[in-house]
């Protein structure tokens, strides 16, 4: 770079602080406070009696978080599953050479995930809804009255329903980063691996997997952080219920926090959040490392 | 070097305006409210009064307010949930904000910044803002909130300014309770005594199942539903408690009373030695569990809210309702306007009794959930504090009675003799007796003690309805979460 228009280290980092304390400001801050505030117990207020890792200790034995982390376990494998693996699917098809208006799918795929998750909540509702409900209506209409039911209220159905909306909505996330991933493939691997007889299916695995492996591994990664901390769907669709059948962390957090006023061992939550997060997120990508060990490009 | 001086002077603003956020918000009503993200612009207003009321100052002459002289000059912050939506057919709310326009114009020199949101959202931010010591001026404060905020010094000690009002021998002392610590009073109770508990029937209906008026026993009314359900309705009573506090609020705290006495209730309270795993409240609970088991309720109560159920009983789907004031209201109001001859089959009962309840079979839990709290710090500024009381005196005393007895046949905290019914509908007469005089009150559960020990309680409440789990395990854990956030305080 010309020396006239090269600005002096200085300038460099002074434009640099912005946006790195900005982000120290958003994240770190309220990372470290929330530890901070874990040690206390705090009912809100000016009063906090530090208690050690009483809040840690009690958090090891509370069987209602655990129960959440079980479900937001659950919610990210049928997410990874739906989300990625059928926007993967949705993916091959669209670049397929027979598809036509390749845009229109594109665009249309991923409407649904600029949609707001509180409506996307109430849209599901409804369509769960026992009275009103188009599931019921269906089966009602088919003579199957017999078979229908408050689907929400069923606590062994409840999260595999709050998951369904989560899987709608994100496909098409999935699906426009997938196809930028192929679209960066060069175009002729895929016709010399058709001319050499190669059926779809083979395509797919011994060919687009490993070239795509580290835009799935995103995609695995983003999959796993977004769904830990799922929370606005199930809030607005059973707010946890019935009971603590489709409770998550963040959920349990913010009850804990705000409608129980503990923020104290509402802290303690959501340092819990982040952290088995990180582990679930590392333990993934090394999963997925390992599954595709043997299938050729590193 | 310009643009050096140029960069340096645009980071500075930047980094101001990251820093400028975590500043106080105390002096603005505006920036509070553009914090809280889930708040719908509707529900969200700020009104600057001092600039609506100068053109108008004669109001006051004739709204007959307390239009005493103020010293203050200047702002005062005020939180409530009385939006302009939820004040239509609400007489509290309407009466409250009619209050507040009545006060506001007659201090034109007092600029009352008011911060108004749906009442979920008011308790979420009321709740956050306790917790970082930033609550405003003056707020409404929720009975259950009173003892862990005034130990934590966050309330004003109301206790002299409540003696000293104008209006205390008029004041329904019974409405103080909730807010209360030791002999010390935290707020004056505001909005209008309403029921939480209320069963409302189609008269007509009933009549058919073979019963004059609404069933004094749960056997009656399993008789009436065998007569329903054979005769194209899928039950008898729509209830709704997607929210997990409906349960609470609107059957158990009254059907606690019926199997636990008041005093049960009293010692909880005074940490008396009763517990939540008496045999008595237990078996409330276990009474609970069946009858929503029977089948006399919606198959979805546990899926859909009250707003929802009410809904079934409108539509007439449902020849009952159980529910609270609010839903009263709505009802009424919706079905004088869409269904006279349903409206002139409403009629009002208390819950059936269980049959081997032992106390009082006439009870409904009644009283003011919220009352109008000072933030303790305006004590250090007399003038502003005289403002404030005076605010809070208006928005509670006999202006605001009259205003809702006249207007909706309500009571508020300041006891009005002699209101004149007869304008009213029958239906709205009967509500009023049935509210005020027909019927013995018993506590509102979740206007004491702790957010924590009725967040554990309703969201196992709602297991146990669905017939898991059983009724002392419920209550084991109601017990630990009261022993712990609460009686060993």
């Amino acid at each position: 770079m010309l020396k006239a228009i090269k600005p002096k280290m200085s300038v460099v980092a002074a434009f640099l602080a912005v946006p790195v304390i900005w982000y120290i400001f958003s994240v770190f801050v309220p990372l470290a406070a929330a530890l901070f505030y874990s040690f206390f117990e705090w009912k809100g207020g000016p009063d906090k009696t530090f208690t050690g890792i009483a809040n840690y200790v009690k958090l090891i034995h509370d069987g209602t978080f655990w129960q959440a982390f079980g479900h937001n376990i659950f919610i990210v494998v049928v997410c990874i599953v739906g989300q990625v693996g059928i926007a993967f699917i949705l993916v091959l098809m669209v670049n397929s050479r027979l598809t036509r208006l390749k845009g229109m799918h594109r665009t249309f795929g991923f409407f649904p995930s600029t949609i707001s998750a509180v409506y996307i909540g109430l849209i599901w509702t409804m369509i769960f809804d026992y009275k009103r409900g188009i599931i019921n209506y269906i089966l009602i209409q088919t003579g199957h009255k017999d078979l229908t039911q408050v689907w929400l209220n069923n606590p062994a159905l409840v999260l595999p329903f709050v998951s369904i909306p989560l899987v709608w909505q994100f496909i098409g996330y999935y699906m426009v980063i997938l196809l930028s991933a192929i679209a960066a493939v060069d175009n002729e691997i895929f016709e010399v691996a058709e001319l050499d007889g190669a059926n779809a299916f083979q395509r797919a695995i011994y060919i687009v997997l490993p070239l795509i492996k580290n835009m799935l591994m995103v995609c695995i990664t983003l999959c796993v952080a977004g769904n830990m901390k799922v929370f606005d769907h199930i809030y607005t669709m059973t707010e946890g219920g019935p009971g603590t059948a489709s409770m998550v962390m963040a959920l349990y957090g913010y009850k804990v926090s705000f409608e129980q006023s503990n923020m104290g061992y509402g802290s303690t939550i959501s340092v819990a959040i982040f952290v088995v997060s990180l582990i679930v997120i590392q333990g993934s990508r090394k999963l997925v490392e390992f599954s595709m060990r043997n299938k050729g490009v590193e | 070097m310009k643009k050096k001086l140029l960069s340096v002077v645009l980071s500075t603003t930047m980094l101001t305006a990251i820093l400028a956020g975590c500043g106080s918000s105390q002096t603005t009503g505006t920036s509070e409210t553009s914090t809280q993200a889930a708040t719908t612009d509707a529900a969200t207003e700020t009104t600057s009064a001092a600039a609506e009321a100068s053109s108008d100052t004669s109001a006051s002459a004739a709204s007959g307010s307390s239009a005493t002289a103020l010293a203050y000059k200047g702002e005062i912050n005020m939180m409530h949930f009385s939006t302009s939506e939820e004040s239509e057919g609400n007489g509290g709310s309407d009466g409250f904000r009619t209050m507040i326009q009545q006060w506001t114009d007659a201090h034109p020199d007092i600029t009352l910044n008011q911060n108004v949101l749906a009442n979920d959202e008011y308790k979420t931010q009321i709740a956050t803002m306790a917790s970082a010591d930033d609550l405003p001026d003056v707020f409404l404060l929720q009975g259950m909130n009173t003892k862990a905020w005034a130990k934590q010094g966050l309330i004003l000690d109301m206790t002299d300014i409540i003696k000293n009002s104008p209006y205390y021998s008029e004041y329904n002392q019974a409405y103080f309770t909730p807010f209360t610590d030791g002999d010390k009073l935290y707020a004056l109770p505001a909005l209008t005594g309403g029921t939480c508990t209320v069963v409302i029937y189609d008269k007509a209906a009933w009549k058919k199942a073979g019963f004059d008026s609404f069933p004094t026993s749960w056997d009656d009314v399993k008789k009436a539903n065998d007569y329903f359900t054979k005769n194209g309705y899928d039950y008898s009573i729509a209830f709704g408690n997607g929210g997990q506090w409906q349960a609470n609020s609107d059957f158990l705290s009254t059907l606690g009373d019926r199997y636990t006495g008041p005093d049960w209730f009293q010692s909880i309270i005074n940490k008396g030695g009763a517990k939540f795993t008496d045999d008595k409240f237990v078996s409330a609970l276990s009474f609970m569990q069946n009858i929503f088991k029977s089948g006399i309720f919606n198959k979805d109560f546990n899926d859909v809210t009250n707003e929802d159920a009410r809904e079934y009983f409108i539509s007439g789907d449902a020849p009952a309702f159980i529910g609270g004031n609010w839903d009263e209201s709505y009802i009424t109001s919706t079905l004088k306007s869409s269904n006279q001859d349903l409206y002139n089959n409403i009629g009002f009962a208390v819950l059936p009794q269980p049959s081997d309840a032992t106390y009082d079979e006439n009870s409904q839990n009644i009283g003011l959930g919220y009352g109008i709290a000072i933030n303790a710090k305006v004590a250090s500024d007399p003038d502003k504090l005289a403002a404030c009381v005076d605010l809070a005196y208006k928005l509670t005393g006999p202006d605001f009675s009259n205003y809702v007895a006249t207007n909706y046949a309500l009571g508020g905290l300041t006891k009005i003799d002699n209101v004149d019914l007869s304008k009213f509908s029958q239906v709205e007469q009967d509500f009023y007796n049935w509210s005020y005089t027909d019927t013995t009150p018993c506590e509102i559960y979740d206007s004491y003690v702790d957010p924590a020990v009725w967040s554990v309680c309703n969201t196992e409440l709602q297991s146990l309805l669905n017939g898991e789990g059983d009724a002392k395990t419920v209550a084991a854990d109601i017990q630990k979460a009261y022993e712990e956030n609460y009686l060993n305080k």
